[in-house]
Parts: structure tokens; C-alpha cells; sequence
């Protein structure tokens, strides 16, 4: 996940918590181990390496796949699966080097959700594209490690991923109080947040992020450009039902760059952006 | 082509989306196996038993006593609660009397339940003033009140059983109905008495609206029965035993106010008829100079009305919880009574061991028939008593528990009040010599002790 990640239990029990802990921390490497992008033997990396043929996807991989076609339809083609070559020209590791126009062209023309090849349970990545499912690969791992948890334990949890987190209901005392870092001083809260019930999802570029000449660019690429998204802010949370959602939701917002908060205000749900 | 989308709907496409992966999502892929499923605890509970000892004692040689009690508690889940209680009550010492005490000796009588009769067996009988045909009865026990002590009737003996059992249950969804019954036996006294009630939640369950309901009827019957009210003492008119009638409604709400605050609010409304009194007081009658010239058996109204409200908090600062209840209730005798009682319940050293102060107060006029005494020259008024419990007092009580929080849901307590009543009026209406220096209406001080007993099983 390449993130730190918790599980936080209200238990007496400690036999209890590390078990529960266990099966949270089971689910966290398998869905990294079935869908990192890193992984040469993952269903993304198998996809990737036998580009230009037809892998049939098992069920889990097939639900994924229809999942990122559906965001890629209403986000208006901005949420891409395919954008993962684009990683060639930007590297976010704190560096300052910047991509040509060139070299993003040319990584452009082989970038595109609808050129990928669908057809149940059969997916063919054409060859010379690649597919990354990062975009909402870590909330989809904390709703799976908080649904097994919640078969083993009734009581309050919340499952933490690096920032993406879910719980399964309110603590005795009362709501999870959750602190959202301010950008670019880590460790410090800037929000203050209580959460009852539900999921929240942050997409910002606290950690991953380009500055050249005090421009500070983050992580998110506009697919249609190839550069990364102007005017965002710099961090948006996202409170919904589920991780997935919730998550989506502030990437879509953030994709929308200076229309992040109308975004949002418009589909109804809470969320704290911070410019 | 460019498909215009409401406002919300990607969001509502988004969580279809969402959930159908989630939902679709096939778990029997994931080899790891969940440990066993913690079942929801079950709702039922075990009998919970509860047992408590209370000891009391009066000042001045008055009253005292012993009263065990047990109850019983079981919650067979889905909010069917049964609840039941047993206690006996055993009681002696003195009781005043009513008279008021005096410059010399005077002798007074115990009503004992030998009736007197004729040479042939048959009873001697006397037509009461309102034509009812009494029992005479025989000597009576006697005893002696020195000289400026209050008349205490040493030989106040009650043993008192008592059952009760409730049942409660929901109705319907937020709405709970409960009824129960008691029976209890005093030496001189059968009551039996029947609740019930209706209750709705409203807000989430933070507020609860009640309707409560009860009947109870009595039978009086003191030893040579009951006196005919506002009859000469010597002369000992007795009727058999009789009977009082009691009915009650109360209306309350409850309601959650904070997460650490919740209120409760009653009005209750009662009305009692049939006899009243209280078939051992008497009052005296006093001639100008104060002395005693007669003693007459007391009598109240036959009917007694009466409606209070009642407002209690529970509020939590942390572990600590207090107690804050006020009450305020006036009646047809024209007794106004309030009340304020706090308590503050703190751990000391650990969580399992408490400490409870205890404080109330409470004030209330007298009966708009309470005398002291009467005045021989006066017409004997329809309805006249000298029950201290009549009288216009403050009380003040002042007290400690202390609890041990054991395994099991078990819990030993230890309780400790003491209890001060301090009538207003003690001296004489006028400047009657013989009653210079009396205290008519001495205070009462009580101490109680009870340890108490609960667990599971």
C-alpha cells in the first residue's frame, strides 16, 4: 500500500485485537498482492505484461474492471485506468524534474479507457497501454479488511490506509475523532473531524508531489492532458458510505481542479477542502 | 456525445457502482479463515437478587426496627422484564400518642382486643352519639407518662409482610406495558394493590412518555378494632375493622438531554377514601389554665386528594454521577409538601468501590385540621388531629453509602442516614399556665442503617 496502516479495535481483549489485526493485515498484502501494479506475478502485472492478448479475469478482477468503466463513464472520461504510462514522464518522489511537451505527447497517444478491449470475463490491454488500478485500489482494500473484520468482531473499528479509512460504527464514548494532516507540514492536524459511521477518504499531495520554480504539482494527472491537474487543492476529504465511494469522489473532485468544492457541494456530500 | 447528469447523480451512480462491487464481491476467494463470530450477546439476562437489611432507630425511646428485604430481578431478554420482592418488616418501641405532655403524671391506655361481656357471654354494647351499636372493651393496658415528657405508647409492636411482583413487556415497537400487584399484612392492616401502565418511546428512544395507573384497597384492623372518630378515649367505642380505598394516575416524561444529562418529570394525582384515620392518635382537650380535662380519638375527613410533581436529573461528570431530584405536592388537608434530595455517588481508589452522600430536605405545612390540642370550651370541630406527621415540619436528612462493586455483578452496601424532624409549632396558642415551658411537639431525630446485598445467578 506503500502507506502506513492501522486497524484501531475497542477491545479488552488483546487475543482478540491481534486476531482481528491479523485478518485486517491479511487483506491489506492480499489485495496488494493481487493488484499492485509493482507485482510482475499480480493480475495488473500479468494484464500489463501480456499486453495485446486476452486474459480472462477472475470474478473479483472482472467486478474491478466493470468498477473503473463505470467511473470512467461519469467522471466524463477524466477517472482513467489507462493513465499509468503517463508515470514514465512524471515521477512524484520529491525531485524537481519536469516532463517536455513531447514527452507527454507522445505518452498521450497511448492513454484511453475505451481502447481497452472488455469483453466479460476476457480483458486485452492493447499493446504499448498499461493499466493501474492505484486509483482506488487502497480504498477498495480498506472496505474489504473492515467487511472480514466486522465478520469477526461486532464491537467499534476503524481501518486506516495511509488516510483512507472506514469504521464500523461509533466508539462507546462516543464518534472516532480523525485529524486531517495540513499540506506540506506533516504531522500536524489541520481538521479535526468526528465520525460516526461510514468512510473517509483523503486525495492530496501531501506525500507525492513535483516543485519546480514554487509550482507545486501534484499527483493527480488529467488524463486528457497529460499534466498534472491545475488549481486543485491541495488536499480534499471525503465522507461517504464507503471507502470506494468516498475515495472517488474527492480523486473526481480533485481532477476538477478550481471546481472541486462546487463538485462536491453539488453531489451532496461532506467534504473539507484545503487550499 | 454529451450526456447531461443531474446534480447528484454521479454520486448515486458511484454508490450503485460501489456497491455492487463490494456486494458482488465473491469472499470465498479469500483463503483466510475469520475466527469464529462473536454471536450477539444474548439478550437474556440470569436472575439478578437483590437482599438488603435496614435498621432503624427513633430518639426518646420512640420507634424502632428491622426490616430484611428481597427482591428478585429477571430480564428474559427482548425487554421482558419480571420483578418481585418479599419483605418483612419488624417494628417496635414507641409512637406518640398525640396528647401533649404536661406538669404531672398521666396515665394512658393501650388499646388491647379483649372485649367486655355481659354475665351471660353476650357483649356489653354502647349506642354510639350517631347510632352505631360498639363493643366495650376491657381494661385496658396501661401506662404511665411522667411529668413534661411527650406521651409515647411504649407498647407500638407491627410485624409487616409484604409481596409484590411486576411484569413488563413491549407492545409494539417503542411502546411497553407493565402490571404488577402487592399484598401486604401488618398486624393490624390487609392491603392489596394492583399498576399498571403504558409507556412510548419517541426521538430515538430519547424520550419516553408514560401513563401509570394503580388501585389499592385496605382493611383497618387495629386490635378491639377501629374508634369511632372524634369519640371519648375512656370510653374506647370501637367499631370492627374498616376499610380505605385508594386509586392513582401519573403522567411522566422522560427525556435524554445530553449524553451525560437525562430528566425525568411526573405528575402524579391520587385521591383516598373511606377511614383515614390513624386508630391510635388521640388530641387532648385542655381547660384554660392548659390542663388536660379529656382525651378524644382523632378525626380526618373521609376523602383525601392529592397531586404532586416531580422532577429528578442524573447527570454524569465522568465516573461520577449525581443525583438531583426536587418534588413539590399539595393536597385537599391543606399540606403542602417540597423536597430536594442529592446525592453524589464518586469511586474512591479504585472502580469497584463508591462513596454516596446523601442530602435532603424537605418542608411541610401542617393539615388544616392539626391541632396541638383543643380547648374544652371550643366546639369539638368535624375534623381535629395531633399526628406529628400532620404538623407543619422541616426534615433534614443526612447521609453516606458505601458500595463494593464484586465479581459477577455482585455488590455489598453499606448505608447510613440520619434523619432530623423539627416541628415549628411547640408551645402553646396562648399564655395557658400549665403548658409554660412544654415542648408540645419535641423534634424527632432517626437513625438508619442498612446493608444490602446483590448478584446474579
Amino acid at each position: 500500500m506503500a502507506s502506513p496502516c492501522e486497524l484501531l479495535i475497542e477491545t479488552e481483549d488483546p487475543a482478540l485485537a491481534a486476531a482481528v489485526g491479523a485478518i485486517v493485515a491479511a487483506e491489506a498484502r492480499r489485495v496488494e498482492a493481487k493488484y499492485s501494479r509493482y507485482r510482475a506475478d499480480s493480475v495488473v502485472g500479468t494484464l500489463n505484461a501480456r499486453a495485446g492478448e486476452p486474459v480472462v479475469l477472475d470474478a473479483e478482477s472482472a467486478s474491478l474492471i466493470d468498477f473503473a468503466a463505470r467511473c470512467h463513464a461519469l467522471s466524463d472520461g477524466a477517472f482513467d485506468i489507462t493513465s499509468g504510462v503517463l508515470r514514465a514522464a512524471w515521477r512524484f518522489d520529491g525531485s524537481n524534474r519536469l516532463p517536455t511537451a513531447a514527452e507527454v505527447e507522445s505518452l498521450r497517444a497511448r492513454v484511453g479507457f475505451e481502447r481497452l478491449v472488455w469483453d466479460p470475463p476476457a480483458l486485452t490491454v492493447p499493446a504499448g497501454m498499461e493499466i493501474d488500478l492505484g486509483g482506488f485500489g487502497k480504498e477498495y482494500a480498506v472496505d474489504c479488511a473492515l467487511a472480514l473484520a466486522r465478520r469477526a468482531f461486532g464491537g467499534a473499528m476503524l481501518v486506516n490506509f495511509g488516510g483512507d479509512l472506514a469504521v464500523s460504527g461509533p466508539t462507546r464514548a462516543g464518534p472516532w475523532v480523525v485529524g486531517v494532516e495540513r499540506p506540506g507540514v506533516e504531522g500536524e492536524a489541520r481538521l479535526i473531524l468526528d465520525l460516526e459511521r461510514g468512510a473517509l477518504a483523503t486525495s492530496g499531495d501531501t506525500r507525492r508531489f513535483i516543485e519546480r520554480d514554487g509550482v507545486r504539482y501534484g499527483h493527480i494527472l488529467d488524463v486528457r492532458t497529460g499534466w498534472p491537474v491545475q488549481g486543485a487543492p491541495r488536499s480534499v476529504t471525503v465522507a461517504a458510505g464507503s471507502c470506494l465511494e468516498a475515495g472517488m469522489l474527492a480523486t473526481l473532485a480533485m481532477l476538477k481542479g478550481p471546481g472541486a468544492e462546487a463538485f462536491l457541494a453539488e453531489q451532496g456530500v461532506p467534504n473539507w477542502c484545503l487550499r | 456525445m454529451q450526456v447531461k447528469k443531474t446534480p447528484g447523480a454521479l454520486r448515486l451512480g458511484l454508490m450503485a457502482a460501489s456497491c455492487s462491487l463490494l456486494g458482488g464481491r465473491a469472499l470465498a476467494d479469500t483463503p483466510t479463515p475469520a475466527p469464529p463470530a462473536e454471536s450477539p450477546s444474548d439478550d437474556e439476562q440470569p436472575w439478578q437478587f437483590d437482599t438488603a437489611l435496614l435498621y432503624f432507630k427513633e430518639n426518646q425511646q420512640r420507634a424502632n426496627g428491622t426490616t430484611p428485604v428481597v427482591s428478585l430481578r429477571k430480564d428474559l431478554g427482548g425487554e421482558r422484564v419480571f420483578t418481585g420482592s418479599f419483605e418483612f418488616a419488624s417494628l417496635s418501641g414507641g409512637s406518640p400518642n398525640g396528647a401533649v405532655p404536661q406538669k404531672k403524671l398521666q396515665t394512658f391506655a393501650t388499646a388491647s382486643g379483649t372485649r367486655l361481656n355481659n354475665p351471660d357471654g353476650t357483649p356489653i354494647t354502647y349506642t354510639t352519639p350517631s347510632g352505631k351499636v360498639v363493643a366495650q372493651l376491657a381494661t385496658l393496658a396501661l401506662y404511665q407518662i411522667q411529668p413534661y415528657q411527650q406521651p409515647i405508647d411504649p407498647n407500638y409492636h407491627e410485624q409487616r409482610l409484604a409481596f409484590d411482583a411486576g411484569w413488563s413487556q413491549p407492545i409494539a415497537v417503542g411502546t411497553h406495558a407493565n402490571y404488577g400487584g402487592r399484598i401486604e399484612n401488618d398486624s393490624d392492616c390487609l392491603a392489596l394493590g394492583v399498576n399498571g401502565g403504558l409507556s412510548h418511546d419517541f426521538n430515538d428512544r430519547a424520550t419516553t412518555l408514560g401513563l401509570e395507573a394503580k388501585l389499592e384497597s385496605d382493611r383497618v384492623k387495629p386490635p378491639g378494632g377501629e374508634p369511632e372518630a372524634g369519640s371519648d378515649y375512656r370510653l374506647t367505642q370501637k367499631y370492627g375493622s374498616r376499610g380505605k380505598w385508594g386509586n392513582g394516575l401519573m403522567l411522566s416524561l422522560t427525556q435524554v438531554m445530553s449524553s451525560r444529562w437525562i430528566a425525568n418529570l411526573n405528575y402524579a394525582f391520587e385521591h383516598q377514601h373511606g377511614y383515614l384515620n390513624n386508630p391510635y392518635k388521640i388530641v387532648s382537650v385542655l381547660d384554660g389554665t392548659g390542663a388536660v380535662t379529656d382525651w378524644v380519638f382523632e378525626s380526618r375527613p373521609g376523602k383525601r386528594t392529592t397531586q404532586s410533581v416531580f422532577w429528578g436529573n442524573k447527570v454524569a461528570f465522568g465516573s461520577t454521577v449525581m443525583d438531583l431530584s426536587f418534588r413539590h405536592g399539595k393536597d385537599d388537608w391543606g399540606i403542602l409538601a417540597d423536597s430536594a434530595d442529592l446525592k453524589l455517588r464518586f469511586n474512591v481508589g479504585s472502580e469497584d468501590i463508591y462513596l454516596e452522600p446523601h442530602l435532603r430536605w424537605y418542608h411541610q405545612s401542617q393539615a388544616n385540621f392539626y391541632r396541638l390540642y383543643l380547648g374544652a370550651s371550643q366546639p369539638e370541630p368535624a375534623y381535629m388531629s395531633s399526628d406529628p406527621a400532620l404538623a407543619n415540619f422541616v426534615a433534614h436528612t443526612i447521609g453516606l453509602k458505601l458500595g463494593f462493586l464484586l465479581q459477577d455483578q455482585a455488590e455489598l452496601t453499606f448505608r447510613l442516614d440520619l434523619y432530623t424532624q423539627t416541628p415549628k409549632y411547640r408551645t402553646s396558642y396562648g399564655d395557658e399556665v400549665n403548658l409554660q415551658g412544654l415542648d408540645l411537639n419535641p423534634s424527632l431525630r432517626t437513625v438508619l442503617f442498612q446493608v444490602g446485598w446483590r448478584h446474579g445467578f
